[in-house]
């Protein structure tokens, strides 16, 4: 029986990693790719794994895919044949998965399953084991301690890893994180002191909390005509670059691509909030005309619809959105100034 | 199956109601489907032709009229234009019905004051028929619909049949300058014709839809004749993908069109930022 705290060494996790590998298990984790910088990347091995460096992209690829078909069609005269996808459930691991990543995905479920249940999300989530790792330290752009994550938060994974001398230290978090350790057992070992939790995480770059996000929440929710939100949309070019990196941007768009006259498939494809197109109605009237309506949104749906509805931050300080945009808008910086605002006289 | 594969249906009837507004009548090709589906007044769905795409509009039918549903539909864009060009049992997509619905069953024993502009008709016919069908349950019906010009009138035979029926009041109007020399109806606004049929406001609920302006010139009216905003029901149609709440676009700040909507009294859209 295993406890509750294990190790592995590193020549045993690259066994472990061929073993997954012989038993048809995809094996996801930070990886370098052709233009240097770090992805997710499907593993064939540990040699090109890059735990410490924060991928450049999040997790979300890997369970809300930049384009998925959900069902084919084909024609034939004025029939239609529908034909329905297996589920994606190949069994996956995430081997190093950032906590900044694994937290955004509890928090994307509250979306995916109410009401109606978005079968592709669930059967992703479901055949994948995170493995995340401790924060090894993040950089001037990362917040998670602003929004109630932090480097060690076991949010999202089914166990945690923290280096150690000899390896990594491995803590179950899940009822699916124990049975993956019961079912790869050989490969690990007992920790030394293994009543103790993981070793504490470095102190997050940020010391003290940017903005109180209760106090954003308020002054959000009574100040949707504020001129600020022009002034946040005078840096932006629209893009969208902030949330296609988002580990929790998750708007889709659904379009049908032919493959020739007869046959084709629908698909969801990745889409953003940021651009005209995405709220214009057939008519030609746009509820959110220019981009002052469309960074308001951004900020909005982050930190108060969201928060209202499902209880959760959309949001978990990873801190792409800022190293991404090419005009260098900062959301912490917006938060901040928002919080200023609420906290000073007047208030929410 | 997964919830974004739409039921398949067939084009069962095509009616012309403007030179660009078509109604398709559907017929699902499951029969245990089409046996079990069941909706409610002012609910919506996403139509489908497989290889343009999918399109959102409430169901125009009534949810007395059972085995099929019904869309109307103006050609504007992609989708619409490949749904015109269906042929009767051509084979689309449906799927739905999502969102809220008008609350007849508060409604029952007073008096309902439709009023409706262009396309606009299109979610009140289905509240109509749908009253229409069970007319002992409600009192005083009246029926206000005004399009741009005579051409531009929908639903033109059933106008005619609720014209001639003495339990419905109609009053049919078009702008000025789009009537025709034997136009019998009034000519001038919706609002204006709102204000001129003055329905009595005790007891009495209000279905409103159409163009953005229309409804803004005819909320007032309505408080005017002693309307209260939470009798007062419309429906909004912001663009949407899933209609189930997931991809993001129809919020209007906290609200989200297609799962607390599509039908909004007055007085909730009073309290929604002005983003719509």
């Amino acid at each position: 029986m295993m406890t509750n705290a294990s190790q592995i060494t590193q020549a045993g996790l690259s066994s472990l990693v061929e073993d997954l590998r012989q038993a048809g298990i995809q094996v996801i984790g930070p990886a370098r790719v052709t233009d240097g910088a770090v992805e997710y990347q499907r593993l064939a091995d540990l040699s090109g794994w890059t735990p410490g460096v924060q991928p450049r992209r999040s997790l979300k690829e890997w369970f809300l895919p930049v384009t998925e078909p959900l069902f084919r069609y084909r024609k034939q005269g004025p029939r239609v044949l529908v034909e329905e996808l297996a589920p994606p459930d190949a069994p996956r691991v995430v081997l190093g998965a950032y906590p900044c990543d694994a937290a955004a995905l509890p928090i994307l479920d509250a979306v995916m399953g109410w009401d109606y249940r978005d079968d592709p999300w669930f059967a992703r989530r479901e055949a994948t084991v995170i493995l995340s790792q401790v924060c090894p330290g993040g950089d001037a752009s990362c917040f998670c301690t602003d929004v109630g994550i932090a480097p060690d938060s076991a949010a999202g994974a089914d166990l945690r890893m923290c280096p150690i001398e000899s390896g990594w230290r491995v803590q179950v978090e899940t009822g699916k994180g124990e049975a993956f350790l019961q079912q790869w057992s050989r490969h690990f070992q007992p920790a030394n002191g293994s009543k103790n939790p993981l070793p504490p995480a470095g102190p997050p770059r940020s010391e003290a909390p940017r903005a109180n996000p209760e106090r954003v929440r308020a002054w959000i929710e009574t100040h949707f005509e504020d001129p600020f939100w022009q002034e946040v949309a005078l840096r932006c070019h629209g893009c969208g670059g902030c949330a296609a990196v988002c580990p929790t941007c998750h708007c889709f768009d659904i379009v049908d691509e032919p493959e020739n006259p007869v046959q084709g498939a629908r698909r969801r494809n990745w889409d953003t909030c940021q651009t005209a197109l995405f709220t214009r109605h057939a008519s030609g009237h746009n509820p959110r005309e220019d981009q002052c309506g469309r960074c308001r949104q951004r900020v909005n749906h982050k930190f108060a619809i969201y928060p209202a509805r499902f209880g959760r931050i959309l949001c978990t300080g990873c801190g792409r959105c800022a190293r991404t945009c090419p005009s260098g808008q900062d959301i912490t910086e917006i938060l901040a100034r928002i919080d200023q605002w609420a906290a000073g006289p007047g208030g929410a | 199956m997964n919830v974004y594969q739409p039921f398949r249906v067939r084009v069962e009837e095509r009616i012309d109601e403007t030179p660009d507004t078509r109604t398709l009548r559907l017929r699902f090709l499951d029969e245990e489907v089409a046996r079990n589906f069941q909706f409610r007044a002012g609910q919506f769905g996403e139509y489908s032709v497989f290889g343009e795409g999918e399109c959102t509009f409430c169901i125009a039918s009534s949810p007395t009229r059972k085995g099929y549903i019904e869309c109307s539909f103006k050609t504007v864009g992609k989708v619409t234009t490949a749904m015109k060009d269906l042929e009767v049992g051509d084979e689309m997509g449906f799927r739905g019905p999502y969102g809220n619905h008008f609350p007849l069953d508060r409604m029952e024993g007073g008096n309902i004051v439709f009023i409706a502009g262009g396309i606009g008709l299109a979610p009140v016919r289905c509240v109509i028929w749908n009253v229409l069908d069970e007319r002992n349950k409600y009192r005083d019906v009246m029926i206000i619909h005004g399009a741009r010009s005579v051409a531009d009138l929908v639903y033109k035979r059933e106008l005619e049949e609720w014209g001639r029926r003495p339990d419905v009041r109609l009053w049919t109007t078009v702008d000025p300058g789009g009537e025709t020399p034997d136009w019998k109806g009034e000519v001038g606004f919706v609002p204006a014709i709102v204000q001129k049929a003055a329905p009595a406001a005790r007891d009495a609920w209000a279905i409103v839809c159409g163009p953005p302006i229309m409804i803004q010139y005819t909320l007032p009216v309505l408080q005017g004749l002693g309307f209260p905003p939470d009798r007062i029901y419309t429906t909004l149609e912001n663009r949407m993908k899933c209609g189930i709440g997931k991809c993001g676009r129809c919020n209007i700040g906290p609200v989200y069109v297609c799962k607390d909507g599509p039908v909004f009294t007055a007085a909730e859209l009073a309290r929604l930022p002005k983003e719509f």
